[in-house]
């Protein structure tokens, strides 16, 4: 058990991101509040990518105000972030594991039990010394997250962590995502996948073109969209 | 030395000259309140929305509610926001607090089956019926999510009832980490007891063979007020700035906000400032 994070609730007001002439988020309002895992959802190019690093610190916004249990800057010491196509280092997969402790500020004495024991939590036990870059990719994705987890993060971003996955790693993925969540940390998480959402999701997020169309509990959001985009993009209509 | 000092002097200028409007215009307040308001993350909601609107940074010091009042008292905060009504009057009858307004409140009521197991239905005491239901070992379902409500539990064992749950947790009490709803089922289909916000309860379908056991023990009820620190006390009070976030919280658009603040899916705090009673 932890207490909350102390960058909770992450708070976007009126948020604008852009790059040149493109605006990637538009005046993008949206608590991101403890609790069970927040869900991205909307077609590509909706500005889910964008609004996770904004919401990790990577991006700041153009106008309006982000901030982290009421502070407009926080060291991100207590977040990590999984991106989309993690790199592997060139390296084992133990060795993966225990660079990112190095970088969370972990002493040395200590690494190699915590990176066996973070091996251990993604299922991947026994390949400590496997050269990363030869894992399946399945197993690099959970490489990945246990690399994320290093630094005991109060709040996860995951970006599309099971995308191009066979079922059986999705649904490798998804234990240990609910198992993190379940123990206290925050996960924020977009996915193409609306399976994926309603199996993990607290709350739902719709994004499309830049904007927020819909934030909504989970089980609302599936049985009782408010929004006709939001209709449309359960019923598997293409939204675009 | 001189290097230096000529450094920091073309910082400044520059920093002037390009952020010279915001520096001017920086303002900001001391706000003394209680740990529960920072914990739950209410503050980090709403105070960002103030900021947006007003442009006054505020700046918390969470405490207990005794210790946010002599904050105050020492001329150290410009508001006090706090929940223990006797306490704040207390304080306005000292003259160190202008006039108190009623925000919101939250309220807390101990369900259980019908069957009373650990005989604590009816009681006005919450703390004693927590401790008869660990020395019974009836069975307690515990949110064990974080959420407010779950805090407000973890408060009840740990310093009111003087029994350090983590530690003397059996097997009679089960963590599940998820939410009130779920919370209610598994209690409702375990015959245990569950510490429930009220609007919860109320709004639970599957009452099953389930009662409320507890209520109306004052540990179990929160409302908060808000005070402006007496600037005839304190001249350095900043009144008008600390009076603009009072009657922002107040307001259809404050009140609007801390209603608007959930954590999975359910409302912490329910806003009463129309209520003069409270």
């Amino acid at each position: 058990m932890r207490p909350p994070a102390l960058d909770l609730p992450i708070m976007f007001i009126d948020v604008r991101i852009t790059a040149g002439a493109v605006t990637i988020l538009d005046g993008v309002t949206l608590t991101i509040s403890p609790g069970m895992p927040t869900v991205l959802i909307g077609p590509n190019g909706a500005g889910k990518t964008t609004l996770l690093r904004a919401a990790m610190g990577l991006v700041p916004p153009s106008s309006g105000l982000v901030t982290w249990g009421g502070r407009e800057s926080s060291d991100p010491k207590h977040r990590a972030i999984m991106f989309q196509r993690p790199a592997m280092l060139r390296r084992s997969a133990g060795g993966n594991v225990r660079y990112a402790l190095a970088a969370a500020g972990m002493p040395r004495s200590k690494r190699h039990e915590r990176a066996t024991a973070l091996l251990s939590e993604v299922g991947l036990t026994g390949l400590d010394h496997r050269p990363a870059r030869r894992l399946s990719g399945g197993e690099q994705q959970r490489l990945a997250l246990a690399r994320a987890l290093a630094r005991d993060p109060g709040i996860l971003f995951l970006d599309e962590p099971t995308a191009s996955l066979d079922p059986a790693a999705t649904k490798a993925i998804e234990d240990i995502v609910r198992a993190v969540s379940a123990r206290g940390v925050k996960v924020v998480m977009c996915t193409h996948d609306l399976g994926q959402a309603k199996r993990l999701a607290g709350n739902v997020v719709l994004m499309h073109r830049g904007r927020l169309i819909e934030n909504t509990p989970a089980a609302q959001f599936f049985a009782t969209p408010r929004t006709e985009e939001a209709r449309k993009f359960v019923a598997g209509e293409l939204l675009v | 030395m001189f290097n230096r000092r000529m450094l920091i002097a073309a910082v400044a200028a520059a920093a002037v000259l390009s952020g010279g409007p915001v520096l001017a215009q920086y303002k900001s307040i001391v706000v003394s309140s209680t740990t529960s308001t920072q914990d739950s993350g209410l503050f980090g909601h709403i105070l960002p929305l103030f900021k947006q609107k007003t442009g006054i940074d505020v700046k918390v010091i969470a405490q207990g509610t005794g210790q946010a009042l002599d904050t105050g008292r020492r001329g150290d905060a410009d508001v006090v926001f706090v929940h223990a009504k006797s306490a704040e009057e207390k304080f306005l009858a000292e003259g160190q607090g202008v006039k108190r307004y009623p925000v919101m409140y939250n309220d807390f009521v101990l369900i259980g089956p019908k069957s009373d197991p650990a005989g604590v239905k009816g009681m006005k005491d919450i703390t004693k019926a927590l401790q008869m239901i660990k020395d019974k070992q009836a069975p307690f379902i515990s949110r064990g999510d974080r959420s407010g409500t779950h805090l407000a539990e973890l408060a009840l064992w740990n310093k009111n009832a003087g029994i350090d749950i983590e530690k003397d947790k059996g097997p009679w009490y089960k963590s599940i980490g998820q939410g009130m709803g779920a919370a209610l089922n598994t209690a409702s289909a375990s015959n245990a007891y569950v510490l429930s916000d009220r609007g919860t309860w109320i709004s639970f379908k599957n009452k099953g063979d389930l009662a409320i056991a507890v209520e109306g023990d004052k540990l179990l009820f929160n409302q908060y007020g808000v005070m402006l620190v007496n600037p005839e006390k304190h001249p350095n009070v900043k009144k008008d700035l600390g009076q603009q976030f009072i009657d922002w919280l107040v307001s259809p658009e404050g009140q609007k906000a801390i209603a608007n603040y959930k954590i999975n899916g359910e409302q912490l705090f329910y806003p009463n400032a129309d209520d003069h009673s409270a």
